[in-house]
């Protein structure tokens, strides 16, 4: 199998994850031949998810098309990147069904285009018009302290981090004081 | 001093007997709002249902917000959940009340920099009482209700008439955050959508 993808995709090797899991990353263009091609010869038949992981300091998506074999009990990964900035890709509602709902979701927490599927309606969010909250330019503290008002903190509030090391300081300090008032009775 | 029976003798003979009354009627027999939103809810059965058995105080759940007395905001909300709750809020007749569970209508709690949850629920609607903890377990929510109950009887629990006092205050918030359209859409497209259930 390893050979036959290589020969006909000219890709890089397939990387052996687990023992149930192999991974192969492929051109935009190509990836859904490759999704076909060892969904027809190899029964890599279910969909299981698609996914995207947002490498900013690369400036692209990666997305990963997880297919498995139920027969076998294994699961191929098909990873392709795409542009960050004009985030597009062909739609694989064709070939599975299924995956209208996962493209749903990415396209609403990612904010990529999907070609040919036609039903990218917001699946959790409502009426969201700022950045899509998963991309990681989106910084989510900022948007809270504009958007949301904190309750203010009790008068009595502490900074539990420095309360800690301060009493454990005092603490400290009392075992020396103890051990040093321990060693000079023992000295007389 | 009078107390017991005495009391509320004197009371009833008073200027205020009515009131009085009113509130000794509304207080024991809250009807709640079979409603839950977020993880709080979980612990809600099993308040109303044998085990702690709410109804020993006249508490009990109502099927329909218009016969419904009190609800319950239990745990997080989200800016989704929160038009359905604003809805059905004011969906309900007065009086009403609103009854905030777990530290996620206090402050956030762990959502506290969550870009979908809100973090004061009584920015957006009238909080009669907000029960503590992470979840608060079904005595603390019988505490929360006795407490109440008390409140309803001294005639100190009136959010309602906040609520209508201050509606644009409560309302600018809730635009704030939901946009101008605050009441959800009833169009169940997803249901109707011929690729979807």
């Amino acid at each position: 199998m390893f050979d036959s993808i290589k020969n006909n995709f000219a890709t890089f090797d397939v990387e052996v994850k687990r023992d149930d899991l192999y991974k192969v990353e492929v051109n935009k263009d190509r990836v859904f031949e490759l999704i076909d091609f060892i969904g027809n010869n190899y029964e890599y038949q279910t969909l299981n998810a698609i996914t995207c992981t947002d490498w900013i300091e690369d400036e692209h998506f990666s997305i990963t098309y997880m297919l498995t074999s139920l027969d076998r009990k294994h699961t191929f990964m098909v990873q392709t990147t795409i542009n960050r900035n004009k985030a597009k890709i062909k739609s694989l509602t064709d070939r599975f069904a299924q995956a209208e709902i996962m493209e749903r979701d990415l396209a609403e927490m990612y904010g990529i285009d999907f070609i040919g599927n036609n039903n990218l309606k917001e699946l959790s969010l409502e009426n969201w018009i700022h950045t899509p909250p998963l991309r990681r330019e989106f910084d989510t503290l900022e948007f809270v302290n504009e958007h949301l008002t904190f309750r203010e903190g009790r008068d009595d509030n502490v900074d539990t981090k420095a309360e800690a090391k301060r009493l454990r300081a005092l603490k400290k300090a009392q075992k020396e004081a103890e051990k040093k008032a321990k060693e000079e009775a023992n000295g007389k | 001093m009078e107390t017991g029976f005495l009391k509320e003798q004197k009371i009833l003979e008073s200027e205020n007997s009515v009131d009085f009354l009113m509130n000794w009627f509304r207080k024991r027999s809250i009807f709640v709002l079979a409603y839950g939103t977020g993880c709080g809810a979980i612990e809600m059965p099993p308040t109303f249902t044998s085990r702690y058995d709410a109804e020993r105080l006249g508490i009990r759940g109502s099927a329909t917000p218009r016969q419904a007395d009190v609800i319950i905001v239990s745990g997080y909300c989200s800016y989704k959940t929160l038009r359905r709750i604003i809805r059905t809020y004011e969906q309900m007749s007065n009086p009403k009340y609103v009854l905030a569970l777990g530290s996620c209508t206090i402050n956030g709690g762990m959502y506290w920099d969550s870009y979908n949850t809100i973090k004061k629920l009584e920015d957006y609607l009238p909080v009669d009482m907000y029960v503590n903890g992470c979840m608060p377990r079904p005595e603390s929510i019988l505490e929360g209700f006795i407490q109440l109950q008390k409140d309803i009887g001294d005639g100190k629990a009136s959010s309602w008439e906040l609520y209508e006092k201050n509606y644009d205050f409560y309302r600018k918030n809730q635009e704030a955050i939901l946009g101008k359209v605050v009441e959800p859409s009833y169009e169940a497209d997803w249901y109707l959508y011929d690729g979807g259930l």
